[in-house]
């Protein structure tokens, strides 16, 4: 896996020996290697604070790595100056557990912001983005089944249309790799199954590579075509999600479960786990 | 001192330290209280301050009001044209602020500053402009500008950018930060992002601290002619030196209903907008009905026409007429106002080499008389907080509604307390002064009024927030009125009330450094009569001490809140 180097044929993600420990002395990614070719879709699982979240950000810059190399699209993310920086991020959508909208701006306004990559200059406000793409917005809003609160403001909806919203803003980047961040992980059950399926479903229309990391294990066995688990920001599965079984999966979180309960002693952590682990 | 006063501080001490043995803390603030009360005994005989005095005064006052009554409005004209210029000059000096104060703030601000100089930079330059009263800018700046508004509104715009920065920075640091990082991953650049997300997070609160220094700076430009840096006060100040009291009462009650009516207008302002619709209570009339169903059918029209231009709701509309109403009032001031603008550009130079001139500083010169005068200061500062608040607290008791339950006894009070407060302090000290002749005592006496009225107010709302609840439990033992208000009312509402006593001293104090200029005492009289010299070296003396002065309070304030914390 190691092998391959900057952004070969057919690989739009490569890392290289990325380790990265934060200011404050935690080892968030130890030494972790992967390609990912065009067109996969790909599930992060692993528990809170295994280094999923951070190896996302190092995706697409807002993170850079302490050792190690990261290539996404043949651009070194790591060492790439601001604006081509930009440049990947333009092409990367983000999908956050937080949804991360302007809860004062309308949706419309919200899926807009998503084209700032491609306009130059600041931009307040709805008129102040070009009529083409107001339209190109409306369309995108209309995909996520939000057209009818376009003018509504983003803090008036519920979760799982914020998350909807937070998904148009990211077609409107027309990415060609899609990283989401625990995207359903803030919802209830229902709407987590409606908003996984709907990002799903637009990013294998749109052909996008997916990186996606879940709680709910059963929905990335569901999916995925390949399933990564993370433990102390080291790899610790990396398979084909065919054939892989839910025990196979469950041994990502269990082998932890032993650790910390001869470290802790902790005797409810079984039961933290598997409440953790929704099958 | 009162008694009540010093025991019911020592009563608090163990209650506002209730968690680990914090010994020097206690110790400290046992200090600063007996500095506080040594403070008001040195001052009290270093100003001859007696009973006699301070009720002399009073006599002399009913004496003033006596002459000044009936008031004349025979030359109404001139005094409407003066209030007008002083209200188009709060106007453009606050505006001139909020612009000074927009790029400074995104400079100071922790979560948009491009670098650490740039951070460092712009928070001194923040901290450093509220550190000069406004009074004192512009008396300076009447040197290179000349008499007229052109002064008052620079250092309207000067001085305001401390508060109007400060708060500004501190919402832009309040904003939450996932929007931001969202937007970042879209690849959008850093000044693309703050707009996108930090700018609409940030307005309400940005024009709600506009609009209250708006109202600040009304008060401001009020009293700026006191220095001929234009508006109302040169009428004020001119009437009364030819003893035209019947004139200058007309002036002064033309200012005062104008204040009165602009806090009015911007406190509602400031409530519907810093409170949101979200947050509105849910009772509604029939029209607040009717106009979120016509918002509601525009909204669906909108979506299913997709039109690409957000819809005119209710709010919309709110906010694109206020907007226009501001350009439109700013564009009137500008073409209203007697004001070289064009020329203040060209004044630039003349306005460096007057501050050039300020320097080096000669403390030597009017040295003893800058003691004086510092002393002076302090002494003024001491004697209307510790009056001031002898005098709140019968006031305020007598406001809050739910201790005195007798609706025409607060209902007055309430009212005298709004009438009073509806006056710029320093106008009542030119009042004050006229009736009793330069010093320290009308200046006193008038900042004394300033912090009751304030005070009370503070007390009365304070009083009103006190929990019910033991209230009725002291009731229930068989207590009378008084000891129930003693065992249950007064603990509740201390602690607010220490510290707002520490901070109307830090008023009090700056509001006295410029309390001379109108001949109420103090350092001001001394940067008056340098100003009026040319001794220039002096002046910039004088404006180090003052800038000392404020700024070492500011200091012993918030240590001090900090260790009632």
């Amino acid at each position: 896996m190691t092998t391959s180097l900057s952004g070969g044929a057919g690989s739009l993600i490569s890392l290289t020996g990325v380790s990265k420990r934060f200011p404050n002395g935690t080892l968030a990614l130890d030494n972790v290697s992967m390609t990912v070719p065009t067109g996969q879709l790909l599930s992060l699982i692993g528990l809170s604070g295994s280094g999923k979240s951070t190896l996302m950000r190092h995706l697409n810059g807002l993170h850079k790595p302490t050792a190690g190399t990261v290539h996404v699209m043949g651009v070194e993310v790591s060492s790439a100056s601001n604006r081509a920086l930009r440049g990947v991020r333009r092409n990367v959508g983000f999908v956050f557990q937080q949804f991360g909208l302007v809860g004062r701006a309308t949706c419309l306004e919200n899926v807009l912001s998503g084209a700032l990559g491609r306009l130059r200059g600041p931009r307040y406000g709805v008129i102040s983005y070009p009529r083409s793409l107001r339209r190109e917005a409306f369309d995108h809003l209309e995909r996520v089944g939000l057209a009818p609160q376009a003018y509504q403001r983003a803090d008036t909806l519920s979760g799982g249309q914020m998350q909807r919203v937070a998904i148009a803003r990211t077609l409107m980047q027309r990415p060609q790799l899609l990283l989401a961040d625990e995207p359903v992980a803030s919802l209830d059950p229902e709407s987590s199954h409606q908003v996984l399926e709907l990002l799903l479903r637009v990013a294998t229309e749109e052909n996008m590579t997916v990186i996606v990391t879940l709680h709910q294990v059963e929905l990335a066995l569901g999916w995925a075509h390949r399933i990564v688990g993370l433990r102390d920001g080291r790899v610790v599965l990396d398979r084909d999600a065919r054939g892989l079984t839910q025990d196979d999966v469950m041994e990502v979180y269990q082998r932890v479960d032993r650790e910390s309960n001869l470290a802790s002693g902790a005797p409810n952590t079984v039961a933290a786990v598997t409440d953790h682990v929704k099958v | 001192m009162s008694g009540a006063h010093v025991e019911a501080f020592s009563r608090s001490t163990p209650k506002r330290l209730p968690r680990a043995p914090r010994k020097w803390q206690s110790w400290a603030l046992l200090a600063v209280f007996v500095a506080y009360v040594g403070g008001t005994v040195w001052s009290w005989r270093y100003i001859n301050m007696t009973l006699s005095t301070l009720f002399g005064g009073f006599t002399e006052l009913w004496n003033l009001v006596t002459y000044m009554l009936p008031p004349r409005f025979d030359r109404i004209r001139e005094v409407l044209d003066a209030t007008l210029e002083t209200i188009w000059m709060a106007l453009i000096g606050t505006t001139a602020s909020v612009l000074l104060s927009v790029p400074l703030a995104f400079l100071a601000a922790r979560n948009t500053t491009p670098n650490p100089v740039t951070f460092a930079a712009s928070r001194a330059i923040i901290t450093l402009s509220r550190a000069v009263p406004t009074l004192v800018i512009a008396a300076v700046l009447t040197l290179p500008l000349g008499i007229g508004p052109l002064a008052g509104i620079l250092a309207l715009a000067i001085h305001s950018i401390g508060m109007i920065g400060k708060l500004f920075t501190e919402a832009i640091e309040n904003t939450e930060s996932m929007s931001r990082e969202a937007v970042t991953s879209t690849g959008a650049g850093k000044w693309q992002t703050v707009l996108t997300t930090i700018v609409p997070q940030i307005t309400p609160s940005w024009i709600g601290t506009s609009l209250y220094r708006l109202d600040i700076n009304l008060r401001e430009s009020a009293v700026l002619g006191f220095v001929g840096a234009g508006g109302v006060g040169f009428v004020i100040q001119t009437t009364l030196r030819s003893l035209d009291y019947q004139r200058a009462i007309a002036a002064v009650s033309v200012i005062f209903a104008v204040i009165t009516l602009i806090e009015v207008v911007s406190t509602r302002l400031r409530t519907s907008i810093i409170g949101d619709h979200l947050s509105t209570p849910t009772t509604k009339n029939a029209r607040t009905e009717a106009r979120e169903r016509r918002d509601q059918r525009l909204i669906i029209d909108a979506v299913t026409t997709r039109r690409l231009t957000p819809p005119w709701t209710y709010e919309r509309i709110v906010r694109t007429s206020a907007a226009l109403i501001f350009l439109a009032l700013i564009v009137i001031s500008f073409v209203t106002i007697d004001m070289p603008l064009l020329s203040a550009f060209g004044l630039i130079d003349e306005i460096g080499e007057s501050v050039g001139r300020l320097f080096p500083p000669d403390f030597t010169t009017a040295g003893p008389e800058l003691w004086q005068g510092i002393r002076e200061t302090v002494a003024i500062g001491f004697i209307a907080t510790t009056l001031g608040l002898l005098l709140s607290i019968p006031l305020g008791i007598l406001s809050a509604r739910n201790i005195v339950v007798k609706r025409a006894v607060f209902g007055t009070t309430r009212l005298f307390l709004l009438g009073l407060r509806g006056l710029p302090e320093l106008i009542v000290a030119v009042l004050f002064v006229a009736a009793m002749g330069l010093g320290p005592v009308p200046g006193t006496l008038a900042l004394t009024l300033g912090t009751a009225t304030f005070m009370a107010k503070l007390i009365g709302d304070a009083l009103e927030e006190v929990s019910p609840v033991p209230r009725e439990a002291v009731f229930a033992t068989g207590a009378t009125g008084v000891q129930e208000f003693f065992t249950s009312v007064v603990p509740q509402a201390l602690p607010n009330l220490v510290s707002q006593t520490l901070y109307m001293l830090d008023v009090n104090l700056r509001s006295s450094t410029v309390l001379g200029i109108i001949g109420g005492g103090g350092i001001g009289f001394l940067l008056l009569s340098a100003l009026r010299v040319l001794q220039e070296p002096t002046v910039g003396a004088i404006i180090i001490v003052i800038f000392v002065i404020v700024y070492a309070i500011e200091l012993v304030g918030s240590f001090v809140r900090w260790l009632v914390e």
